[in-house]
């Protein structure tokens, strides 16, 4: 069996785990299924405790990646079937076409300017965020290619307006598109590395070991979760890491979806929707959310100081070296910590404001407050592609969906399958450093099979 | 190298959007008129695999010896363009990066020929510095296989096995007589449903660790002394009770002397009345509890113990500490030990938060339905331990129910603080590392490194970083032999060839740049000579830029480098220009973003780029105030982020004293402008340009008009 290894996720922890194991000498596969490297941290906007800016540090480790000459990165690929061999597995994969020649493409983003189609994004939909029918993942995504939606390349997205909606022909009958806009943007460019005949690319790879670095995602609120799904003005924690975010779609503006003002009273509600019926909300302690916050409520003040900050929260989880010491910073700053349990959510249907009931738990009285804007913190859950991939690896997932661990207390990060090993958000809830120690130490296992 | 300097100047098009806003061919022309230049070309998409070959082709048909590349971003591009000159038989130090993407035709679309004019500038800025650039070497130090690992806790341990797993040399430090750490207080360990004799663990960790071929184990032995640096370390290991000492020749070490309870003296009674005990001791006395069926008693006591009370936090989260990180879980096992004891006893576990993650919910849940009771105290008024007679009761006020309760107690079971170890005093000065009041080691950063010191070579596991549970020391263990494998793998550690280069001919030995170096790059010999270690050296220029006899040297940044830069930037209508310093990392990242968020500002600023702010010297700042430029601006990381740990704080203070010096000469010290930005934040970038070319009152100075907002690149 040769001497290479595959990561499966290219977040923080899929990074960290390539670039320790290039380094030692060892050939890697990076694969992520979105069109980009850099996971969940490449969209927040600040670190805690430290308040070190997100992309500044991560994005470093992204070029490097991109530079080692033994990592090789896979993106929007997909495992397909996994075969354990004596010493190693053979993995096929298959490449989801982007349409886009990656090597001709150098992410110019003239074909961007010229799709006359703006979508509401995945991750910022609900704060304006747009993102167009050919589009980057992020400014700084790695590698620095567009792609085109793949609903616009099967001709689905006629009525939202695409520039082919006069054409007569089906999509599925045309190799290429002489009148797409991006086609011809890239064309003028010199360039033609839009490629809408691209079909997905089968591989099949052979490794000494498997590591799985999926992550975490945010909980998406379930429902009508606390006025989310009702009002314009309630958001996720995750919804206003963006919103905080320079590089987000208000350019790090704190306003208020509904009608774009900026935000002057706002509240967090912690374990939102925890412990509600399943299905409802997440059933467990996410750990990192409290974290979240304070470091959310502390980027907020320092926007503007005046700005009115109240959290409620039922226990604090302060785990960290210097975490406590970044609560108290943002009680000094003026948030307010309110131990309390919201229970209702209900709008001012003239100002737009949220009115939240509460039971407050040091005086076991009920109290209700208004703000401007508020955010939920929701927690976080697996990735939701963990499922499929268990199967695909015949390893096994815990009840709430994260892989599960042999023996946690003899063998951390090893799975029942031998040369399979886990790191970061695919163990649970895990916050950036303790992820990149399980990258190190997955990579260890890893590079050190056989 | 040929002494006849030969600069070639390839300029980029990138299709339209550089050449579709500035005139490229007036560049390129421009550019072959500069001195020293012997051809200037023009690519439509530089990058592209053909014009790189073609590239190539001209370096070697000219005999190029400078290159000077115009067209993106280096923080992208750059060793793509290092590698292909080196291929063409250049030494990669010989290329100057100069971006008029980003810089120029993305942030001044409106202004053509303003931006021609800027591009122009920025090429003839790269040249002058082309012409100064000299032949630079990664640096390669030898690293053997022989590890050292303080420490033989569980992360100890498994460090050494993973390191002597792959065949190199483990010598493991136990200042005990015995292997296991902290385990060995302990009864039980458990994570999620899993639970374990903490004994059993450790012991049969041990035996693998002694019976290990490539570990070695030193017990009952200390650090004496370490001298050197990584691959070239000498370490005196001191047995304490034979006095015997042995010297190593040792090239990485894990440092994982883990951590003790902090004795809770004077508080809640404990070490006054023995029925106050810590969670270890409660786990040694459960430990009796289970080998003796008889009664659950305290030694020396013939009452059985009918009511345990649990108090949280005691030490921590206060003024002086945060929170201990593991005792919600600790008070939790052993509540339900001593439920599962079977004895009746009743347990109280009186916290302030509930902290306990993911499937820790569930050992919650148990120990609830077990019959163990949890009663929360506010976080200003702890619960009192009341004293009479035998009587032992506390009391508190719950902060759920709002009412005051009296519990009567025969054990109360204090969840204290933790610290690092004692020998942390000497071995923080040994190694140049620094650790908290607590005895915590602090990590290289507080995300990205957090399993190593910023020197090279020594990696950080464990509970000597922090408290931690058994399962993540154990994730430490095998991510420290992970660092310190990779350069012993590799058997050398590789360093830019960025580095800082002293001139002792001037040096007065005042030792400044030994003790500012923040990598421990720069050691001092018997006569206090500075030398610099170059592989260990990130080449930040901080001591360069703090040197009084300015005796050190940046390859790739000299301070003739730099001032080539600055007066060429100042060549022409210097009153009208901002000169900028921009660190490589997150300045240049907002510089960046802005260009490619197409926000436009006023063209007034001549970049130049330094690895970090903490290069900018004074006399930098001075010189291009002496050549006329209306203002200068110094641009660094946001804080806390730096990518030399504190690089942007020197600059900031060294900022800080330029304006006084500035106002000594006269100048207005207002002139001088120091921005910290983040790699996201192009709006900041482009808000600080416009704000300093108003405070300068540039506006329509001819270089770019300060408008505002974002262009309509969409549409």
């Amino acid at each position: 069996m040769n001497d290479s290894i595959l990561i499966i996720g290219g977040g923080i922890a899929g990074i960290n785990c390539a670039l320790n194991a290039s380094r030692y000498g060892t050939k890697v596969y990076l694969v992520d299924d979105t069109p980009s490297i850099g996971g969940m941290m490449a969209r927040l906007d600040k670190t805690f405790p430290t308040n070190d800016c997100s992309i500044c540090i991560e994005a470093p480790q992204m070029y490097e990646v991109d530079n080692q000459e033994n990592i090789e990165i896979l993106t929007n690929t997909e495992l397909k079937k996994v075969k354990t061999k004596p010493g190693g597995f053979e993995v096929r994969l298959v490449k989801k076409p982007l349409y886009v020649d990656e090597e001709k493409c150098t992410g110019c983003r003239a074909c961007v300017d010229a799709c006359p189609v703006s979508l509401a994004d995945e991750m910022d939909g609900k704060i304006g965020g747009k993102r167009k029918l050919i589009s980057m993942a992020f400014p700084q995504a790695v590698p620095n290619l567009v792609f085109v939606d793949s609903r616009c390349r099967s001709g689905e997205m006629r009525s939202a307006g695409a520039c082919i909606g006069g054409c007569a022909v089906d999509c599925s009958q045309c190799r290429e598109c002489p009148i797409a806009l991006c086609v011809k943007a890239c064309e003028k460019e010199g360039k033609k590395a839009i490629t809408l005949w691209q079909a997905p690319k089968h591989m099949t790879l052979e490794v000494k070991s498997i590591v799985v670095a999926t992550g975490i995602r945010d909980a998406a609120p379930a429902g009508d979760l606390l006025g989310y799904g009702l009002y314009g003005n309630v958001i996720t924690g995750m919804e206003f890491e963006r919103l905080m975010n320079a590089g987000g779609p208000t350019a790090g503006e704190i306003i208020r979806p509904w009608d774009r003002k900026h935000a002057k009273k706002i509240a967090w509600i912690q374990c939102a929707g925890r412990g509600l019926a399943q299905g409802k909300g997440v059933p467990y302690c996410s750990k990192i959310c409290c974290m979240i916050a304070t470091k959310q409520t502390i980027i907020t003040k320092e926007h503007d100081p005046s700005v009115n900050a109240t959290v409620f929260y039922n226990d604090l989880k302060a785990y960290g070296k210097g975490f406590w010491e970044f609560y108290r910073k943002a009680k000094e700053n003026g948030v307010n910590y309110v131990r309390g349990r919201p229970y209702q959510v209900q709008e001012d249907p003239q100002s737009r404001n949220l009115i939240i009931r509460y039971e407050d738990l040091e005086t076991g009285t009920l109290k209700f407050e208004e703000v401007e804007l508020l955010v939920l913190s929701t927690g976080v859950v697996p990735n939701n592609r963990n499922a499929r991939l268990a199967k695909v690896l015949d390893i096994e997932l815990d009840h709430l969906g994260f892989f599960k661990e042999k023996d946690p207390l003899c063998a951390p990060l090893e799975t029942t399958v031998e040369g399979i090993y886990l790191c970061g958000g695919a163990t649970g809830p895990i916050d950036i450093a303790e992820s990149v120690v399980q990258a190190c130490a997955a990579g260890m296992k890893a590079v050190s099979r056989g | 190298m040929n002494d006849e300097i030969r600069i070639g100047v390839f300029v980029c098009d990138c299709g339209s959007n550089i050449a579709g806003v500035v005139n490229v061919p007036e560049v390129v022309e421009y550019a072959k008129g500069l001195e020293h230049v012997v051809l200037a070309d023009e690519g439509r998409w530089s990058c592209s695999v053909d014009y790189l070959s073609k590239m190539q082709d001209l370096i070697r048909d000219h005999g190029l010896n400078r290159v000077v590349i115009a067209s993106c971003t280096p923080r992208t591009h750059e060793p793509l363009f290092k590698k292909t000159v080196n291929q063409a038989g250049l030494n990669p130090y010989l290329l100057e990066f100069v971006s008029i993407r980003e810089q120029v035709s993305w942030v001044h679309m409106r202004e053509k020929e303003v931006a021609t004019q800027k591009a122009k500038d920025l090429v003839r800025m790269g040249v002058a510095k082309a012409a100064l650039l000299e032949e630079g070497d990664e640096i390669r130090l030898p690293v053997k296989t022989d590890s050292l690992i303080i420490g033989g806790g569980m992360a100890g341990m498994t460090a050494a096995l993973n390191i002597g797993d792959q065949g190199f040399n483990a010598f493991l430090v136990e200042k005990s007589a015995v292997l296991g750490g902290i385990l060995n207080d302990l009864e039980t360990v458990s994570h999620d449903h899993h639970e374990a004799s903490a004994k059993e663990v450790a012991a049969r960790t041990a035996s693998r660790v002694l019976s290990h071929p490539k570990i070695r184990v030193f017990t009952e032995s200390e650090i004496e002394s370490v001298e050197g640096y990584i691959g070239n370390y000498k370490v005196s290991v001191k047995h304490r009770a034979a006095e015997a000492k042995e010297s190593l020749d040792i090239s990485t070490i894990v440092v994982a002397t883990g951590m003790k309870e902090m004795a809770p003296e004077g508080l809640f009674g404990y070490g006054k009345d023995p029925r106050v005990v810590t969670q270890r001791e409660l786990e040694g006395l459960i430990r009796n509890w289970k080998a003796d069926s008889g009664d659950v008693r305290l030694p020396e006591s013939i009452q059985p113990i009918r009511n345990a009370v649990i108090i949280n936090c005691v030490n921590s989260k206060n003024e002086k500490r945060g929170c201990c990180s593991i005792g919600c879980h600790i008070s939790v096992k052993n509540a339900v030990a001593l439920k599962q004891l079977g004895k009746g006893i009743d347990v109280h576990i009186l916290y302030r938060d509930l902290s306990l993650v993911k499937e820790e919910g569930i050992s919650l849940e148990k120990a609830k339905r077990l019959g163990v009771k949890f009663l929360r105290f506010p976080d200003d008024r702890y619960p009192e331990v009341t004293f009479t007679g035998d009587l032992l009761e506390v009391d508190l006020f719950d902060l759920l129910i709002g009412k005051e309760f009296r519990i009567p107690a025969d054990l109360v079971v204090l969840t204290p603080a933790f610290e690092g170890d004692r020998t942390v005093d000497h071995l923080r000065g040994q190694l140049k590392v620094s650790a908290n009041s607590d005895r915590f080691f602090q990590e290289a950063h507080v995300k990205l490194g957090p399993l190593e010191f910023p020197t090279d070579g020594i990696a950080l596991a464990g509970c000597a970083k922090a408290p931690m549970m058994l399962k993540e020391s154990m994730e430490a263990g095998a991510g420290a032999a992970m660092r310190v494998s990779i350069p012993m793998k590799q058997g050398h550690i590789e360093a830019e060839g960025i580095v800082a280069d002293i001139d002792l001919s001037d040096c007065n030995q005042c030792g400044l740049c030994h003790k500012r170096c923040p990598f421990s790059a720069i050691k001092v010999d018997g006569e206090k000579n500075p030398h610099v270690i170059k592989a260990l050296c990130k080449g930040c220029g901080l001591c360069s830029a703090d040197c009084p006899k300015e005796c050190i040297s940046i390859v790739h940044y000299t301070d003739d480098q730099v001032y080539a830069q600055i007066d060429s930037a100042l060549m022409e209508n210097p009153e009208n220009k901002i000169v900028g310093f921009v660190c490589h990392w997150c300045a240049l990242g907002g510089v960046d973003m802005a260009g490619v968020s197409r926000l436009q500002y006023p063209a007034n600023a001549r970049l130049i780029r330094v690895m970090c702010s903490a290069r900018v010297s004074m006399k930098m700042i001075l010189r291009a105030f002496d050549r006329k430029a209306a203002g200068v601006l110094v641009a660094g990381c946001e804080f806390p982020t730096c990518h030399y740990i504190t690089g942007n704080y020197a600059a900031e203070s060294r900022v800080r004293r330029t304006k006084k010096k500035l106002e000594k000469a006269g100048v207005d010290p207002e002139r001088l402008w120091n921005v910290w930005c983040s790699a996201a934040d192009g709006p900041k970038f482009a808000r600080t340009m416009k704000d300093m070319v108003k405070d300068l009152k540039l506006e329509g100075k001819g270089e770019g008009k300060a408008r505002s907002s974002k262009l309509e690149v969409q549409s």
